[in-house]
């Protein structure tokens, strides 16, 4: 249903974009500038459920369930364990002890960004017509389109993703294992 | 062709860069690490309307996979910040300059 928004429902969609893209800016500029680590964290679990506002926006829900669950919910708490193992609670700050190296490439990268703006304009994507589309996903569903490719077409990539991250897991224990 | 395609390749775009400046302004290991996951969120919204753009799921799968990966970095990572931790009693990373002690 939807799919056949009406002029109205594409006015509201540009709003909630604006306003979620903003907030989604805003928290991620107070994970970068907090000084207190835990509170960067928590700027960070704000910006995740507004970015899956966004990725609701572009009509992936199964991305934005997996952005909350994986993210937002294993990632952080992840991350929230170790801050709280490693007692670092207040850190340095950005503003301290700036050097001209880093001055240098943030510069740098603020030059990037009109590049990337550049090369997200309309002109330079090429009219490809696939056979994915809105209509296919809203017919049979977005999970089980998404499952037909992954274990069909990406069934290799899948499954060395797999073995990653059994490495990966073997590996942390390993590592944080007390000798 | 998707609604507000260039506001959503702004925000990725920005999102990439937010991410990048603190991940080279900041010296706390654990917050370089989550700038970093801020640019792997930028990137994923790059990859979905692209997929959309091109009417294909390559994109969706993609994100699935980095998904994958920021998983198992997170938890390889943070194991190297405790451990470093333990060794150094900090994780500033600039005091991570050795390989080998």
């Amino acid at each position: 249903m939807y799919l056949r928004v009406s002029s109205k429902g594409v006015y509201m969609e540009l709003f909630t974009l604006i306003i979620c893209g903003g907030l989604a800016l805003g928290t991620s500029l107070m994970v970068v500038f907090a000084r207190n680590t835990v509170h960067s964290a928590l700027w960070m679990i704000a910006s995740f459920f507004f970015t899956a506002v966004i990725f609701l926006l572009l009509r992936v829900q199964f991305i934005a369930i997996l952005i909350i669950i994986v993210y937002a919910g294993a990632i952080m708490m992840f991350i929230l364990y170790a801050i709280m193992l490693l007692n670092v609670r207040i850190s340095d700050s950005a503003k301290s002890g700036m050097k001209i190296s880093k001055i240098t490439g943030v510069v740098l990268l603020l030059l990037l960004l009109p590049v990337l703006v550049l090369i997200g304009m309309d002109q330079v994507i090429p009219a490809v017509k696939g056979d994915v589309t809105l209509q296919v996903m809203e017919k049979f569903g977005q999970i089980p389109v998404l499952s037909r490719f992954l274990f069909s077409e990406y069934l290799l990539p899948f499954e060395v993703v797999s073995l990653l991250l059994t490495a990966g897991i073997i590996g942390a224990v390993f590592l944080a294992k007390r000798r | 062709m998707v609604e507000h395609q260039s506001i959503y390749l702004a925000l990725s775009a920005l999102l990439f860069v937010i991410g990048a400046a603190g991940a080279i302004t900041r010296r706390n290991a654990i917050i370089v690490f989550m700038c970093i996951e801020i640019m792997l969120i930028g990137v994923n919204i790059a990859f979905i309307v692209f997929s959309r753009a091109t009417q294909s799921v390559d994109g969706i799968i993609t994100v699935l996979f980095i998904m994958a990966v920021a998983a198992a970095e997170a938890a390889v990572g943070l194991a190297i910040f405790v451990l470093m931790f333990r060794k150094t009693g900090t994780i500033n990373i600039e005091k991570f300059n050795l390989m080998k002690w």
